[in-house]
């Protein structure tokens, strides 16, 4: 089953310009100017449920418009959305109900109460149970290593144990698609690689789906096999990472390099494959702009 | 064959929730509010400012009427000197215990800053949402400035001469649907953002009206031809009405108000809903 279908998706803003200066800010006051930025631009793809998906692109590029618009949070211009078989436009509450969201940048807990009352309160919110929320919090809570400081307040946690608890939280009405807005952002290499570890097992425990966007390469490669690259608003790339690995340098047979580290790619050097494929996102980013 | 059994048994888990859900809808809320209690309750001791201020307000007030009445039981406006300065006490009592930001301020701001996307997306209605918490702030700020209130009251001007305490549930109940309809129309407000860059002048008129008319004096202060059209605003609902009838108590007069706060309540909601309901799909998130 499809868990995210997208048609033809599309979205403008409307921003407002002005020229430098008082007399520009005066004759924007008199006739204002206004332009249209196509944010997202005729965007189609599936994911199939179950899934890891890494849709990624360079700033501005249009991945979070497209997340907000997948979750109900933006309405679309034009096109057509499906997660999990609901029209986010039309049914947004209901649709809540089947995704969990985390945004690295934001946070979502109360700061000022416990992770253990916070997951009550979100418990309560999807409409649990006293008895599955205690159930499910005491499954994640060990799941994700959180005995030590489930009872401190989150203004007093450190960024790796608050971004546990940001998952946890967006998991504990079992969703079947998990939206990850740059979920890593600030850790530490071993918080990092830590989280992939968690995001992987909920996948693969749980079946989740995961729509993933990162600009660290890392979180690409560790938990997706495939990858959709955006860039002003349209998709250039939709492709596996090990495909895309291969088959973007076999279209650079220039660079040999390039071709010896992607050599590195099929030996399993780790580190040697995280340069290659960033340089390669690199590459097919710019390449769009000087299209 | 078994993922689909689990995927399934997952959707029927998720529709009796609902279903659940559907005959206590309140529930969520009920959580809302006790969270932002228990929030609200760590910053219980940040209110002793606020209790300078009230108190220099009052002592302003207990000294400007103290000059204008001269002879013991003069009546202003159909008032006494001691409910004239109860009438201030209790709507400044209303005004401080309400501190209004979660309906104006934080709305209009995270409409503005794109804070709202990240609480729009939860099975809750996010109008509600914000309601319910406002009710949370006030729940633990308006009976710390009643009691305060109450004691400078007593002992600078004395208690109010025919208070029914029998009374009490009735005031108490128009004092909550004042602070509910003045926030669903603070909320309307803010929702403007959706519309235009900044919704706070507008926040600033209502305030503004809402303390020099109904605050700060008695609607029977201004000329008899501006009251008929002083009642129909919210501020016979919000503040006057409630303080009124705290001073001066008669059945009548509070079943009046309350029918008067049901009208407003079922108007403003419906008012709320729809300005809502038409903004939330002209949102524009910066930065995405």
């Amino acid at each position: 089953m499809q868990a995210i279908r997208v048609e033809n998706l599309s979205k403008t803003f409307r921003v407002k310009r002005k020229e430098k200066g008082m007399r520009g800010s005066i004759k924007a006051f008199i006739h204002p100017r206004i332009e249209e930025i196509q944010a997202v631009n005729g965007v189609s793809f599936s994911v199939e449920e179950g899934e890891m998906l890494a849709f990624i692109g360079p700033n501005g590029a249009g991945k979070s418009t497209t997340i907000k618009m997948l979750t109900g949070i933006l309405y679309p211009d034009g096109g057509r959305v499906e997660v999990m078989g609901i029209d986010p436009t039309k049914k947004r509450r209901q649709l809540a109900y089947e995704i969990g969201t985390v945004f690295g940048q934001k946070e979502q807990l109360w700061t000022h109460l416990t992770p253990y009352d916070n997951f009550r309160f979100f418990g309560a919110i999807y409409d649990l149970s006293e008895e599955e929320t205690e159930a499910r919090i005491g499954e994640l809570a060990e799941r994700f290593g959180l005995a030590a400081f489930i009872d401190t307040p989150v203004r007093n946690l450190s960024l790796g144990q608050r971004i546990r608890c940001e998952i946890v939280a967006s998991l504990i009405h079992k969703p079947k698609v998990l939206f990850l807005d740059e979920p890593t952002i600030g850790l530490d290499p071993v918080v990092k690689e830590n989280v992939r570890e968690l995001i992987r097992q909920m996948n693969r425990e749980e079946h989740t789906t995961i729509f993933l966007t990162s600009h660290d390469v890392g979180d690409i490669e560790k938990l997706c096999r495939r990858i959709i690259i955006v860039n002003a608003g349209q998709i250039v790339q939709d492709d596996s990472v090990e495909h895309l690995v291969s088959h973007y340098l076999d279209k650079s047979p220039a660079n040999m390099q390039a071709q010896d580290r992607a050599c590195a790619v099929k030996t399993g050097n780790g580190e040697a494959q995280a340069r290659t494929l960033e340089e390669i996102i690199v590459d097919i980013y710019k390449s769009k702009e000087d299209s | 064959m078994e993922k689909r059994m689990e995927s399934s048994a997952l959707t029927d888990d998720r529709s009796r929730r609902r279903r659940a859900a559907g005959c206590m809808p309140w529930r969520k809320y009920a959580v809302i509010y006790k969270s932002v209690l228990l929030e609200s309750l760590q910053y219980a001791a940040n209110m002793v400012m606020g209790f300078f201020s009230y108190f220099i307000f009052i002592f302003i007030f207990v000294k400007l009427w103290g000059y204008i009445y001269q002879t013991p039981g003069e009546l202003i406006a159909g008032y006494t000197k001691e409910q004239m300065i109860w009438y201030v006490m209790m709507t400044e009592m209303i005004w401080f215990g309400s501190n209004a930001a979660s309906v104006a301020g934080e709305v209009s701001g995270s409409i503005r800053g794109g804070n709202i996307a990240y609480l729009m997306n939860r099975p809750y209605h996010y109008t509600l949402y914000v309601l319910t918490k406002y009710t949370g702030e006030w729940s633990v700020r308006l009976p710390m400035y009643m009691m305060f209130a109450v004691v400078i009251g007593t002992v600078m001007v004395g208690p109010l001469p025919r208070f029914p305490l029998a009374a009490v549930p009735g005031m108490a109940l128009c004092v909550v649907l004042g602070l509910t309809i003045n926030a669903v129309f603070k909320i309307c407000i803010s929702l403007l953002s959706f519309w235009i860059e900044d919704a706070t002048p507008f926040q600033w008129l209502y305030d503004k009206l809402l303390l020099v008319v109904g605050t700060m004096f008695p609607v029977e202060i201004f000329p008899i031809a501006l009251q008929p059209l002083f009642k129909l605003t919210p501020i016979y609902t919000v503040c006057y009405g409630p303080a009124k009838l705290i001073v001066d108590f008669s059945s009548k007069k509070c079943v009046e108000i309350l029918a008067a706060q049901a009208v407003y309540l079922a108007a403003g909601g419906a008012l709320m809903l729809l300005i809502y309901k038409k903004g939330v799909k002209k949102l524009y998130v910066n930065g995405g």
